[in-house]
């Protein structure tokens, strides 16, 4: 029986582990940035050089924002586990750590990338549509729990794709419908944070998603990682 | 007996479309005939629910109770008949609302709900069909499965409270009332029941099937 403290150990030499790996090739980094970023031109290329109007962009900007926030994610964090099964090490990282400190360690990481990603594209996001945020301290939130949200569902499931075929476009078949409700709540959070009205019930809510995934994730994860 | 069972069934059934036709009153409040419908769209939706929850007790037992081959097929037949009769929901929904709302389509919350879990379990489908070998794919599809009982409260629950919705109470409401006339009732807990009894005479047709093709495949 291993105690807390290896525990511990574990998870934090997994998640220093994948920054390590990370920094050597800057991939995931680099994609997400430049998915993001590229996402966010086509879309203020598209709305045109006046934007949207403030009535209208309460409505739409929020919508956009996590869109690209989703897709973003899709297209960088399954990399961590593809990886892992790609060059063979996932055997050896089955010996080194239990299941339960591997998935937070892996989550951290995700997460730290997730929220990497949110402080920088939505300074940039927020000056190109024009977006003017009235509670700025509830947006911050609602982008760090939704993006808590998002690194606990796509690490699970890319746990699991990775050990498929046809990972890539498999990951987004797969992720989307468990991220909806995440995307659906964030997205009213964000409207409220931009509009100023207090978040009501939906906080909660968003709170209780990241819990449920959470507990689900480190339930479930033993299972799919152990062959 | 099991043919005795089939008989029973197929009674039920035509009891249940002579009774949707002649038998129930018009509901108060909607146009037309168009109230007949809900006695197959109710006990449809009823039914996917259903489906969608045994599939996932039964990836449950799979992962925590001996991750034995029959659980997972039980999980996967119910996945697919799920999928078949929430789309007959959906589409039986669809016809109503264009009678009603006059579009057959406008993201109520129970829409968005519905098309949500039949992505999710679309979605399982495609994971099945993405794994080789068998005992991961039982064990990937069954954590998947799982993860989905951890998500559906917030689309079944929570999502038609956030959202303003148009999709008449529930039968059994918030109040704990029926508001709908008895012979109406009559008609709809009959057929729930004996569409609930026609997914699990086709869930076992299918599970009998598939193992039959497993016991093939792996001489």
């Amino acid at each position: 029986m291993r105690n807390a403290s290896t525990w511990a150990a574990e998870a934090t030499s997994v998640f220093v582990k994948e920054w390590r790996c990370e920094f050597r090739t800057r991939y995931a980094l680099n994609t997400l940035a430049l998915f993001a970023f590229t996402t966010l031109v086509v879309v203020s290329v598209s709305l045109g050089p006046l934007g949207v109007s403030r009535a209208h962009g309460t409505a739409v900007l929020p919508v956009l924002l996590w869109v690209i926030l989703l897709f973003s994610v899709a297209a960088g964090l399954p990399r961590s586990f593809v990886q892992e099964e790609e060059t063979g090490t996932a055997m050896a990282l089955r010996l080194a750590a239990t299941p339960s400190a591997l998935f937070c360690g892996k989550l951290a990481y995700g997460l730290t990338l997730v929220l990497a990603l949110e402080a920088m594209l939505t300074p940039v996001y927020v000056a190109m549509t024009n977006l003017k945020v009235v509670s700025p301290g509830l947006l911050a939130g609602v982008l760090a729990a939704g993006g808590y949200g998002l690194a606990a569902g796509s690490t699970l499931v890319a746990a699991i794709i990775a050990q498929a075929r046809s990972k890539g476009t498999l990951f987004s078949v797969l992720a989307f419908p468990v991220l909806l409700p995440l995307l659906l709540l964030s997205v009213e959070l964000t409207r409220l944070a931009v509009a100023g009205s207090p978040p009501g019930v939906a906080l909660p809510q968003l709170l209780l998603y990241d819990a449920s995934v959470t507990v689900a994730g480190l339930m479930l994860f033993p299972a799919v990682w152990n062959p | 007996m099991k043919n005795l069972l089939a008989w029973l069934l197929w009674f039920v059934i035509s009891a249940v479309i002579v009774g949707a036709f002649w038998y129930a009153p018009l509901a108060q409040g909607f146009l037309g005939e168009s109230s007949r419908i809900l006695f197959f769209h109710v006990p449809m939706a009823w039914v996917s629910f259903v489906a969608f929850i045994a599939a996932g007790v039964w990836s449950l037992l799979f992962l925590f109770r001996g991750r034995r081959p029959k659980d997972d097929r039980a999980a996967a037949a119910a996945v697919e008949l799920g999928l078949l009769f929430g789309v007959l929901a959906t589409i039986t929904g669809a016809l109503w609302a264009r009678i009603m709302w006059g579009a057959y389509w406008n993201w109520d919350p129970r829409q968005t709900s519905i098309i949500i879990c039949l992505l999710f379990y679309a979605a399982y489908l495609a994971l099945r069909s993405a794994v080789e070998d068998g005992d991961a794919r039982a064990r990937l599809s069954a954590s998947y499965a799982v993860l989905g009982l951890a998500v559906a409260p917030f689309l079944f629950f929570i999502m038609p409270r956030i959202m303003f919705s148009l999709h008449p109470q529930s039968v059994i409401n918030a109040q704990g009332k029926i508001e709908v006339e008895s012979r109406m009732v009559q008609v709809l807990l009959v057929g729930s029941a004996g569409f609930t009894a026609l997914f699990f005479w086709i869930h076992n047709l299918r599970c009998r099937l598939q193992a039959l093709s497993d016991r093939k495949s792996a001489l």
